[in-house]
């Protein structure tokens, strides 16, 4: 690996400066993604060669969560995965984030990710991922998957660019409507997470709303309601240490046994985290059973737009979709 | 654990057959052991290698002016350092390469023939300096098209490797360029007159997909080439033997200029037998006038050592309606990767060896393709093909209403049973006793869960075989003061072989376990050992010890006479470590012996070297139990029980771990693994992200029956238990899903994606 700089942060302020009076420099938080990227040595026209790492974690109160009912959940983006997933008011409150906190990679790697890098993590397309291919997303002027091995890329909202969001924690937290604090040269804000996520039409070479000198510090999960069922699923080649082919997070309220909202999310079939909003207007205002969840998932995947390779992950959607549908039921 | 052991009738046996723990054990799960990458030396330098992006170019200019004059950097070699050898064959274990190809395949020389062939190395200061130096190095690549299919490969108009590569066909030369490196035929009886006889024939064909041993250590090689001419090689090997005479060869120097002292080993798998990054670091060094390290990173090894073959293999059985299986045909393709050689002799010879099938006719082809130089990977050549054979032979109970252990007993070989190359079984072999251990086992005469609308459960079984390579071994023992032996062996230790040497030593002097002190030489400390492979260093490295012992004894009876002044026709007795004179109480224990030794004319030491010509044969029948989930493709394996013909277990834990590792590797290889270019032949999956061997979480705890047949040429009836392991799991998964999904599974890896796209299609 070539030698980069190092820059402990001693605040968000200092983090967010230093961002922005260095061009190529970029945050740190576990590593366990960007160290990779780094060794790699992806570079592209629009993907630099990162020289300063701007460590995060030496930002005091940036790690840590706080549970309230009335308030709900809020975590530090530099939390690590294995402390959330254990956490004993998530588990309780939010069984499903917890269950969507433990699914990324190996413990030993949730152990070093946090939770924000997790959300900001960089996508897995195995072009991407190989130093030798200058695609679209590192500035090029190629997708390698259009024409190759594509078995792992999107069947939905692809377009110039094939990737699929890789987070596992990100539908969970769409799902329960969760918004991102972001720190940056002119303060903090709150976005929702649903507004978070950008896809190739809007800029190739980003997955996030965020600038260069933008940070995400916080995720803030409303308080659980009553009524609300929730499910989360993750479809792999293997048990553990391996992307989702697809996964399915979804949030039901339940009235009367009839569904009077929803939020489902998936990941793993599009360039960002992808609302299945067919879905969620089949199932509005019906009580779900196996016609209606098979109905719904068929009419979601009606949008769906296989390459070569990937047609299996429409089948694979479908049936995880129909089963966050019959497991809130 | 769920363990059956069958004890062999002779259970006399003192240490063999315990478990004691490994004298390795503690460095090793202390982090002390020193494995190849631990070496460190004064002054050392960093070794880096630059690789080729084409999967097929001629190079025609290699300019490494600028990476030379990078501050910090030692040495910049190409090719044209290494000398250009004959076509001698090279020593690589179960696999074959000439002198030459060996010598290209470490550093292309006019063309590069897979992507990560070696074209430049760099020793410099510190890594990250010889990294941004192999940066400085340009290459003027004429890409060619590559050639990656196998079938496309074997056609008259296909794109040509080696221009001037000939078919040896049938064992003539044919006078046309070619990719197919060899046609080699086992022919026995007259299969056309056997398939006239049949009333049920099966026929279908199997492929397979390039698949790593995925040993956890990568390579790793320091080199001292001494002011005076000496080189050393500090390196992680199942061969420290071969590599020190193929780098002889290699860098063109005599053998005694070479010294390969071996490290701990981090997994081989056969992975470990070719040279890759050993005499670049010996040239870097000599250039350098400093040691140099190289260490392969594990997308250099996936793109560029020396992984398996893909294989395509057509089989046609044919059967009567009582089962009796009256002719078989097979025609196997294996690539050999960039150069000839690969192991798919041995795959035709093994895939109909567990039956007594008349006729026989097995043409095998070694394929040149724009993929790294295959090795051999654990029972080489025999699982692709035991896939074929096993899954169709399942198939062909299934269409005969037979029982599949039925049929595999009605058509069972025998001693006089001769194979496809007409050599008869000359020992007992433990086939039928496989057969019968899984049909008597718990898990067999469990019945299955019930499948349920998405999840359909599914049972499958398979028989493996694979010959053992007996080769050369030889070592020596000191008997010290105190009543213990060292022992001096040259097998590098993978699977726990201190212990299974130091054991039948112990054994065989009849003195405790403990008293045993094992280590592993370098080239220059002991005699010439063959490579920790084959299966065979418990097996040859066991009679060797034995033969140590014996030599142990006599010098210990003769001591023994010193001291008690008797004459030559005297009888002294050496028994369970114990030495008897004529006289009554006239006795003497090993240590009290031991302790005298000064006494009577200095140490003792005793030494061994053996080739023997008989190994023992080795058969595993394996059954599996799985859930396929039709919804998302995912397989779950829910029992899997391994029966295998082990001789005698020399320690039963290791041999259980042995055959639990084989059958992880196969379920690997079943479900998952593959390795996936793209239409230029470039390894996109070059991680263990995306090459996915199995986890624990992926497999249950892996049931092992261990059947005793002895081997009866070995002193204690050992039998190689290390390769045939991993050659049942690739049919008995693929059966299992066939029985679960009504479908036949012919190609590997049965991965979620193959599954969905078959029943969906
Ligand atoms: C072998 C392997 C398997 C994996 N499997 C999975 C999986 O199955 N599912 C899954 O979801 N993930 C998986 N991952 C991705 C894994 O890296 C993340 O899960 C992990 O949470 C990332 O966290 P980190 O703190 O290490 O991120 P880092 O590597 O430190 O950062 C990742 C990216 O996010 C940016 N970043 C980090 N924090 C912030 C912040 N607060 N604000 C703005 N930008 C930020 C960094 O600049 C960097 O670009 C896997 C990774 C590996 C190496
Ligand atoms: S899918 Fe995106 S990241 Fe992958 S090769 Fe195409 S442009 Fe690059």
């Amino acid at each position: 690996m070539r030698s980069v700089k190092y820059y402990a942060a001693t605040s968000w302020g200092d983090a967010v400066a230093t961002l922005a009076k260095y061009p190529l420099a970029k945050p740190l938080a576990g590593g366990s993604d960007l160290l990779g990227w780094i060794k790699d040595d992806l570079v592209g026209p629009k993907e630099p060669r990162w020289e300063i790492l701007v460590d995060l974690r030496t930002i005091e109160g940036a790690s840590g969560y706080r549970y309230s009912q009335g308030d709900g959940l809020r975590i530090g983006a530099l939390t690590p995965l294995s402390t959330l997933e254990t956490a004993k008011e998530i588990v309780e409150n939010y069984p499903m984030l917890a269950k969507a906190f433990a699914a990324p990679a190996s413990p030993n790697i949730r152990n070093v990710g946090t939770l924000g890098g997790n959300i900001n993590q960089r996508p897995r397309c195995w072009y991407l991922r190989g130093p030798e291919f200058s695609c679209y997303k590192k500035g090029g002027d190629f997708c390698f998957a259009v024409t190759g091995m594509n078995q792992y890329h999107a069947i939905l909202d692809g377009e110039l660019c094939y990737i699929v969001h890789p987070s596992d924690t990100a539908p969970a937290l769409l799902a329960f409507d969760a918004k991102a604090k972001i720190v940056g040269p002119r303060g903090e804000k709150t976005v929702p997470l649903s507004e978070y996520f950008i896809g190739p039409r809007v800029d190739v070479t980003r997955e996030t709303i965020l600038a260069h000198d933008e940070l995400m510090t916080e995720i803030q999960v409303p308080a659980p309601q009553p009524g609300v069922k929730t499910a989360y699923f993750k479809a792999t080649n293997r048990e553990t240490y391996d992307f989702a082919i697809v996964n399915v997070a979804s949030w039901l309220k339940i009235k009367d046994n009839l569904v009077e909202d929803s939020r489902i999310y998936l990941s793993g079939v599009a360039p960002t985290p992808y609302r299945a909003t067919i879905v969620e207007q089949t199932i509005k205002g019906k009580r779900i059973d196996e016609a209606l969840a098979r109905q719904a998932a068929d009419q979601q995947m009606v949008r769906a737009r296989p390459m070569s390779d990937n047609a299996y992950k429409v089948d694979i959607a479908k049936a995880l979709i129909r089963r966050a549908l019959l497991e809130a039921n | 654990m769920v363990t059956t052991t069958r004890p062999s009738e002779k259970t006399t046996h003192k240490v063999i057959g315990t478990r004691p723990i490994r004298p390795d054990g503690v460095d090793k799960v202390t982090g002390r052991a020193i494995y190849g990458a631990d070496v460190t030396l004064p002054g050392l330098l960093i070794g880096k290698v630059l690789r080729s992006p084409f999967a097929h170019a001629r190079i025609r200019n290699i300019d490494t002016g600028a990476a030379e004059r990078l501050p910090g950097v030692r040495a910049v070699i190409t090719a044209a350092d290494l000398p250009d050898p004959d076509k001698g064959m090279a020593d690589v274990g179960e696999a074959s390469a000439t002198y030459r190809d060996l010598s290209h395949n470490v550093m292309a020389r006019d063309k590069a023939l897979y992507q990560g062939h070696a074209v430049a190395a760099v020793a410099a200061e510190s890594a990250s300096i010889a990294e941004q130096a192999l940066a400085l190095i340009t290459v003027d690549y004429e890409p060619l098209p590559p050639v990656l299919d196998l079938v496309e490969a074997m056609k008259d108009d296909a794109p040509l490797l080696h221009e001037d590569l000939r078919t040896n066909e049938l064992g003539t030369l044919s006078d046309k360029p070619s990719n197919i490196a060899a046609h080699a035929r086992f022919l026995k009886g007259d299969p056309a007159a056997g398939f006239a006889e049949a009333d049920v024939i099966v026929e279908r064909t199997y492929t397979t997909t390039m698949v790593h041993q995925g040993y956890i250590e990568p390579h790793a090689s320091t080199a001292y080439w001494n002011a005076d001419g000496k080189i050393t090689i500090w390196t992680t090997t199942q061969a420290p033997f071969a590599i020190r005479d193929n780098v002889a060869v290699l860098l063109n120097v005599p053998v005694s200029r070479v010294k390969v002292i071996p490290t701990e080993i981090g997994g081989g798998f056969g992975g470990k037998l070719p040279p890759y990054v050993e005499p670049l670091a010996a040239v870097l060094s000599r250039k350098s006038g400093a040691p140099v390290k190289m260490t392969m990173s594990r997308t250099e090894e996936l793109q560029a050592s020396g992984p398996t073959s893909g294989s395509r293999t057509h089989v046609k059985i044919g059967a009567k309606r009582d089962g009796t299986i009256v002719a078989v045909e097979a025609s196997l393709a294996y690539e050999a990767g960039a150069f000839p050689g690969s192991s798919v002799r041995f795959g035709s010879l093994c895939m109909f060896a567990p039956y007594d099938i008349p006729n026989m006719q097995l043409d095998s082809y070694d394929v040149v393709v724009n993929k790294p130089k295959v090795a051999a990977y654990r029972a080489p050549g025999s699982p692709a093909a035991m896939f074929a054979s096993e899954s169709a032979l399942d198939e062909l109970a299934e269409r005969l209403g037979m029982d599949p252990i039925e049929l595999r007993l009605k058509n069972s070989a025998k001693v006089g049973t001769r194979m496809a190359n007409n050599i008869p079984f000359q020992h007992p072999v433990g086939n039928v006793k496989v057969l019968e251990a899984i049909r008597e086992s718990d898990h067999w005469r469990s019945p299955l869960p019930e499948s349920t609308e998405t999840r359909k459960i599914g049972r499958g079984l398979a028989m493996g075989f694979w010959p053992n390579a007996p080769l050369k071994s030889s070592c020596f023992a000191t008997v010290n003061p105190d009543g213990s032996v060292t022992l001096v062996e040259g097998n590098p230790d993978i699977g726990g072989t201190r212990a299974s040497l130091a054991m039948q030593l112990a054994e065989t002097l009849g003195i405790p376990y403990e008293k045993v002190i094992p280590q592993v030489a370098d080239t220059e400390t002991v005699g010439y050992n063959d490579a920790t492979g084959g299966s065979r260093t418990t097996f040859t490295g066991g009679i060797a010890v034995y033969e140590l012992g014996q030599d142990i004894k006599q010098q210990l009876i003769e001591r023994a006479r010193i001291l008690w002044q008797l004459n030559p026709e005297d009888a002294i007795v050496y028994e369970d470590g114990t030495i008897r004179g004529p006289k009554e109480g006239q006795q003497l224990s090993f240590d009290q012996l031991a302790a005298q030794l000064f006494k009577t004319g200095g140490p003792v030491v005793g030494r061994a070297s053996v080739s023997p010509k008989h190994v023992g044969f080795a058969f595993g029948c394996h059954v599996v139990d799985l859930a396929v989930d039709i919804e998302t493709g995912k397989v779950e394996i829910l029992r899997y029980t391994a029966a295998q013909d082990v001789g005698k277990a020399v320690h039963p834990s290791y041999v259980e771990g042995q055959i639990q590792g084989g059958v992880a590797q196969g379920i690997g290889w079943a479900l998952n693994e593959e390795y996936v270019y793209d239409e230029q032949g470039r390894l996109v999956n070059a991680s263990f992200l995306d090459y996915r061997m199995p986890t624990s979480l992926d497999l249950p705890m892996i049931e092992t029956i261990l059947v005793e047949e002895p081997h009866p040429p070995h002193p204690f009836g050992v039998r190689g238990v290390g390769e045939v392991p991993i050659v049942p799991p690739l049919a008995a998964v693929a059966n299992a899903i066939s029985h679960a999904l009504g479908h036949r599974f012919t190609d590997l890896p049965i991965s979620p994606r193959r599954i969905i796209e078959t029943l969906y299609p």
